[in-house]
């Protein structure tokens, strides 16, 4: 591997294993650097963010003691990273898991293999990039970042690196999602007429004005706050509700966009591409803590004509459909229609011109590829265009007007304003150079 | 006298009023404030409902009127009454529409200190070398985080003028860690712009 990095822990394991087997043979290894259990084999793992997002990681990341090791885990506030540490060491019947409330000191410790990012998406293109800089390779949640140019920034540094570098969009690895786009890719449906996602409402009301309030003992807030601009601690505009206020997050925009309009994306070939316009009004508070959209709804259009349609449904969940000249194809996380039952089984076909990669599990392709050094199923490089697709869409709304893209500079043609929004500056000292 | 019917008062003159805003003229409703004023003097977590009526005007603004919009946030930056909040608000209004014009305004804002990351917010969005000088005048007056922070700017900007700077900076013992990490990132990002 064309690393410019020192060798990792793995690397220099798996490099002095190799050399020890051939200069010293046939010398007894030690029992550690055997089989199923050498440490080679053993990838450790940081986690960096400890709330509701880490909790659907920690079955994945503990039930495989013998091959996973979740080594330290990192939090701003530090009542739930001691809970994390608790939760890690009871699984593990010790008390090794080390806390950290920055996540460089985490992401510089020479024994770690892997990071989990599971912060507010204003923090996760710097703790990504500062760990691949670090020689860690990086499971980075969805949204993959806030903003456009912190996407790119990541990707070019996962290459330049060559760290692999999987987003948390896990739909990638349902089979379900697999064989809609699949199927759609095959033009399954005849010729696409247009795909329409539905995706959750955004915010929850919490008044006009609010007030300023004291600083938890266990928070710091300075860090939580980070790269985004400066404002005063609030209750309810912290853990969770961060992605309804704009400096943190694009709200349900691209927190379930990153899921729904990437399966879009995937159906439609443009996983190294994207649209080439898009129109958006959606509806914003003008008042309160949240700032983001209420009522989601815009359009991006690929040049092939297809258009994606991204709105607010108030009442049940995210969907994506699929509609064709053959009829159309509805999928959630939890249930699949078509409009024809023919389709379905028809989905299932096999030796399908067009196949797509199929994993069944997004721990298990990540921690292969950790180890093969393949590119995941959700490779940061698609999941800065499935960001990217959602960056478009708040874009498109906040502007109100009808812009146009070019996916292969990644810039808005001919609109100023527009590419001054696909990126913003952090409150120092951090920044993206 | 006859009590029950005072002579009348005289009438009072009537005062003329002239409101910020043309559509008040026909309102008889008496002058309402203008929100390009009220912006600077917003506050965290109070009615920021004019702010809002700001950034609707300056998104909805053509190009050919973006320098009208940029005039009246320089004016609502050189508000005394502004607060820390209104600073931070009229910045994010300048990083959409400022152009080198703002400059003059947000360089001293820079190397303060207290507003420095506003001005930053605004600046690293202004293209041209107007704002590289500013960025590159700072570097002497800030020290610490806001310091890197600075930097960054600089490299995100690709400002190769700054490299002497930066690589002195690098090295430099006397500067914290922070600094010195912070220039060898931004060199490295430089390395990789035009010339």
């Amino acid at each position: 591997m064309n690393s410019p990095l020192p060798l990792t822990r793995r690397q220099f394991l798996q490099h002095s294993a190799v050399v020890t087997a051939v200069a010293a043979a046939p010398l007894i290894l030690p029992s550690g650097l055997r089989g199923q259990n050498a440490p080679s084999k053993k990838i450790t793992v940081g986690i960096v963010g400890c709330g509701n997002i880490a909790d659907g990681h920690y079955g994945p990341l503990l039930g495989s003691p013998e091959s996973i090791r979740v080594l330290a885990v990192c939090d701003v506030d530090r009542t739930r990273r001691d809970s994390a540490a608790a939760r890690v060491n009871k699984e593990y019947g010790n008390t090794d898991c080390k806390t950290y409330g920055d996540f460089r000191e985490l992401n510089r410790r020479t024994d770690i293999d892997v990071v989990f990012i599971c912060t507010p998406d204003h923090w996760h293109a710097l703790i990504a990039i500062d760990a691949m800089r670090n020689g860690k390779d990086v499971y980075v949640e969805k949204p993959l970042t806030l903003t456009i140019a912190e996407g790119r920034a990541l990707v070019d540094t996962a290459r330049k690196y060559n760290r692999v570098a999987q987003h948390g969009t896990q739909h990638r690895s349902m089979k379900r999602f697999h064989d809609v786009a699949e199927f759609v890719r095959n033009d399954g449906l005849g010729k696409l007429e247009r795909i329409d996602c539905f995706i959750p409402p955004n915010n929850r009301h919490c008044g006009a004005t609010w007030q300023p309030e004291a600083v938890p003992a266990n928070l710091d807030w300075e860090m939580w706050l980070g790269p985004a601009p400066w404002r005063p601690y609030n209750s309810k505009g912290c853990h969770y509700n961060f992605r309804f206020i704009s400096e943190s997050a694009y709200g349900q925009v691209t927190n379930w966009g990153a899921h729904y309009l990437d399966i879009g994306q995937w159906a439609l070939g443009m996983d190294d591409s994207g649209p080439v316009s898009v129109e958006g009004h959606g509806e914003f508070p003008s008042s309160g803590l949240f700032t983001n959209c209420t009522n989601v709804n815009f359009t991006v259009r690929y040049a092939n004509g297809v258009p994606m349609h991204c709105r607010t449904r108030f009442e049940g969940g995210g969907t994506a459909r699929f509609v064709g000249e053959r009829g159309w194809l509805d999928i959630a996380r939890d249930k699949m229609s078509a409009s024809d039952n023919n389709l379905l089984r028809e989905m299932q076909a096999p030796n399908k011109k067009v196949q797509l990669e199929l994993s069944n599990n997004h721990h298990d392709n990540f921690f292969a590829c950790v180890r093969s050094r393949k590119r995941p199923i959700a490779d940061v490089g698609l999941g800065h265009r499935t960001t990217t697709v959602c960056n478009l869409g708040q874009i498109g709304m906040v502007l109100g007007r009808k812009l146009h893209w070019d996916p292969v500079k990644e810039e808005f043609i001919k609109d100023d304003v527009a590419n001054r929004l696909r990126t913003r500056a952090m409150r120092s000292p951090w920044s993206l150079a | 006298m006859n009590v029950e019917n005072p002579p009348a008062a005289p009438a009072a003159k009537i005062k003329k009023v002239v409101s910020a805003n043309p559509a008040d003229r026909y309102s008889g409703a008496g002058q309402t404030p203008d929100p390009w004023d009220q912006c600077a003097r917003l506050e965290y977590g109070a009615d920021r409902s004019f702010a809002w009526s700001v950034r609707e005007q300056v998104i909805a603004t053509p190009p050919e009127g973006r320098a009208r919009a940029e005039e009246k946030l320089l004016k609502a930056l050189a508000d005394a009454a502004r607060t820390d909040a209104g600073l931070a608000f009229i910045c994010q209004m300048l990083a959409m529409v400022a152009s080198a014009k703002s400059v003059p305004a947000l360089a001293p804002l820079l190397r303060d200190a207290k507003t420095a990351d506003s001005a930053r917010y605004a600046l690293e969005r202004i293209a041209g070398p107007e704002a590289d000088a500013a960025f590159r005048d700072a570097l002497g007056t800030l020290t610490g985080t806001l310091k890197a922070g600075l930097i960054g700017s600089i490299g995100v900007r690709g400002d190769i003028a700054a490299k002497s700077a930066l690589a002195a900076l690098k090295d430099a013992a006397t500067e914290p860690a922070v600094v010195r990490e912070a220039a060898t990132h931004a060199l490295a990002r430089l390395s990789t712009s035009k010339s």
